[in-house]
């Protein structure tokens, strides 16, 4: 029931409110029955008016006096023991309904109910995010700037009035509760029509996994964004179908491969992440020996991409174990890496890079620092588990940072915010090296070194113009939107990058006829970005640059656009 | 047998039997109703009421309804007689109308109470 809080209160207050109605009759019945003397000596009975009235405020220890006359002996016989029965009676209910009201079940009881009510307010789509940290702040202030709605549930009452305390865009509807219970889940609002994914980015991994699978079967629509690291969870997760892995030692290990062979998509990453631009120089990795300190999940994910490209190793760690045949072809060491003595058997000094990849932030640089010692030319990477330490690891020198808490949110919100641009991200990684190269090459060349990165759907809503034109039966090439509109037989600074169509992903689509329902990826830059979306609305401007000539019935229609 | 029951079972018939005795005789007769079972009408319908709270199934909360019906018919009534009495309006128009009121709180408990034998035979089957 949804006044839950209500009947609470009602269901505690049973015994108070019987114990003054039964007090109160008897009182009352009482001095009706006795006889009093008025004030001519005459015997006279209260009525039960008289009486109800005496009692009350009697009771309540307000006391006017005695009424309508003095009372006799008899009388105030029986007004003291009403005095100690309707008074206890009376303050047993205020206590009561005082010990209720600061009931920690009906507050949590009334929060649920101001949070469920807010939540089903929610119009626009909404995402849920579970638990409250320093990566899900981040990925909730992204997804506000994309004008997505958020819900907040942490089990932690303290997590929560903390998030209270940060300054948001937009209001958050907030709970405290078991993000791994379904109904607060279903308080949360999955079975919504409008609830879009549900974030859970846990570090035990297994609540992950539960979340996938309640949602599963709570509403299939609705996208899981999971952190998994372990093989066995992630095959999980991934057979309920709808959620979204995010590993971030699996995401870095495949930038490192990437990196090793085709560096420039690399780049091209990075600039759609928002993380550099173009201009920024490929990462050109060494070649030769690579020593990593940490075996963990994160050691055995880089492991796989350096067998692929045939590359030398030697993993240091003190606690994990590894298959014999690493310990016997001296390609692991178990021994503390953080070791002046550790760091030359692993040959440190003939080494070409080092990657230090340990849980501990601290145990990292003092790594770091020793190493270079030792070899000051080595190309250093190194993990960074928290953002508190940016500022040492900013000042250590290190050409190569990947932070494991902002590769999380980006990935994250990207897919939530930005799915087309994930979409092609995906389409990029494909790719190889030429390829990549030669559309760095392109996009520095024709629009700049930062292009902005533009989304356009050929819809009723979006592309009004377009819209109305493929609907008419007309063709409109990609090209259209590509012209100026100051003279349409010159180009803007357009490149297409993808056209997402059903199932069909056109990369670079060069001559391509448009349909109703594509999704556009465009590299441009401010003006074009401009004159892209007037060609696409606007019915003049889209009939000028197909065909170089002004409509004719448009031309007032110009004047006044 | 459950004590808690026979007490709300004891309450809800009690709340409909005395009732009738104050309803039961000439409607414009104040000789005929005693003022003193309105008062043990009104107390057992309020005792009767607090014993419905808490019980969240569908006729629970129907049981409920009843019964404050019967509290405001018979809140009414009291009201309906102090007033007349303390104003001095002594006529047959307000003596019928407080008899009346009690009359409807007497459906109300009959109503309740039919609920309450109807829940109970099924439960026993």
């Amino acid at each position: 029931m949804a006044n839950n809080a209500l009947w609470l209160i009602l269901q505690k207050l049973r015994t108070p409110l019987l114990v003054i109605i039964v007090t109160y009759s008897i009182a009352i019945m009482g001095m009706v029955l006795i006889p009093g003397v008025d004030d001519k000596g005459d015997i006279y009975h209260l009525s039960f008016f008289d009486a109800f009235y005496f009692v009350s405020y009697m009771a309540s220890t307000i006391g006017f006096g005695e009424s309508p006359y003095d009372f006799t002996y008899a009388q105030k016989l029986w007004v003291s023991v009403c005095i100690y029965l309707t008074v206890v009676g009376w303050f047993y209910g205020i206590g009561a309904l005082v010990s209720v009201l600061s009931d920690p079940m009906l507050k949590h009881e009334l929060m649920r109910n101001k949070f469920r009510k807010k939540v089903r307010e929610i119009q626009e789509q909404f995402v849920i995010v579970l638990g409250y940290s320093y990566i899900n702040a981040e990925i909730i202030k992204k997804l506000h700037k994309a004008n997505i709605e958020v819900v907040l549930v942490d089990i932690n009452e303290e997590m929560i009035n903390n998030f209270l305390l940060e300054s948001l865009i937009r209001d958050v509807p907030v709970m405290v509760g078991d993000g791994l219970l379904t109904d607060t889940l279903v308080d949360a609002g999955i079975l919504q029509t409008n609830c879009k994914a549900i974030i859970s980015l846990f570090e035990n991994e297994e609540k992950n996994l539960r979340i996938s699978v309640l949602t599963r079967f709570l509403n299939p629509k609705v996208q899981v964004i999971a952190k998994s690291t372990h093989n066995e969870i992630s095959t999980s997760i991934m057979d309920t179908d709808i959620a979204m892995l995010v590993n971030p030692f699996e995401i870095f290990a495949k930038r490192l491969d990437i990196a090793l062979h085709s560096p420039h998509i690399l780049v091209l990453e990075n600039w759609i992440y928002g993380n550099s631009d173009l201009c920024d120089n490929a990462l050109f990795l060494p070649n030769g020996k690579y020593v990593v300190c940490g075996y963990g999940r994160f050691g055995k994910a880089l492991q796989k991409q350096f067998e692929k490209n045939d590359i030398a190793y030697v993993f240091i760690d003190e606690k994990r174990r590894a298959p014999k045949e690493m310990l016997e072809n001296e390609t692991f060491i178990r021994a503390n890496p953080d070791d002046k003595e550790v760091l030359i058997q692993a040959g440190i000094q003939e080494a070409e890079c080092l990657i230090v990849g340990t849980k501990n932030d601290i145990e990292n640089i003092s790594i770091m620092i020793t190493a270079k010692k030792l070899n000051p030319d080595i190309y250093l990477i190194a993990r960074e588990n928290t953002m508190d330490e940016v500022s040492i690891f900013q000042a250590a020198d290190i050409d190569w940072t990947f932070i494991i808490e902002r590769i999380m949110v980006n990935k994250t919100s990207l897919a939530l915010t930005k799915p087309l641009k994930n979409h092609f991200l995906h389409l990029l990684l494909k790719e190889n090296e030429i390829w990549a190269n030669s559309l760095v090459k392109l996009l520095k060349s024709k629009i700049g070194s930062n292009p902005e990165l533009m989304y356009l759907e050929i819809s009723m809503e979006e592309s009004y113009a377009i819209y109305h034109d493929l609907k008419d039966g007309e063709e409109i090439k990609i090209e259209v939107l590509q012209r100026s509109l100051g003279n349409w037989k010159r180009n803007n600074n357009v490149i297409p990058l993808l056209i997402q169509r059903h199932n069909e992903d056109l990369l670079l689509p060069q001559n391509v006829k448009l349909e109703i329902g594509d999704k556009i990826l465009l590299a441009c830059d401010q003006e074009s970005r401009e004159e892209i979306s007037l060609i696409a609305s606007n019915i003049y401007e889209l009939h000028y640059a197909k065909s170089g000539e002004e409509k004719q019935i448009g031309l007032l229609g110009r004047w006044f656009s | 047998m459950n004590l808690q029951k026979v007490i709300s079972g004891f309450f809800f018939i009690f709340a409909m039997t005395i009732n009738f005795g104050f309803f039961y005789g000439d409607i414009d007769n104040p000789e005929l109703h005693s003022v003193w079972e309105l008062f043990a009408a009104l107390v057992i319908s309020l005792i009767s009421t607090v014993l419905k709270i808490g019980d969240k199934t569908q006729l629970g909360a129907v049981l409920l309804a009843t019964s404050l019906v019967a509290d405001i018919q018979l809140i009414a009534a009291v009201t309906v007689w102090t007033v007349t009495e303390y104003l001095s309006i002594v006529d047959v128009e307000a003596f019928a109308a407080i008899i009346s009121l009690s009359g409807g709180a007497f459906l109300a408990n009959i109503t309740s109470v039919i609920l309450y034998i109807g829940e109970t035979l099924k439960s026993k089957r």
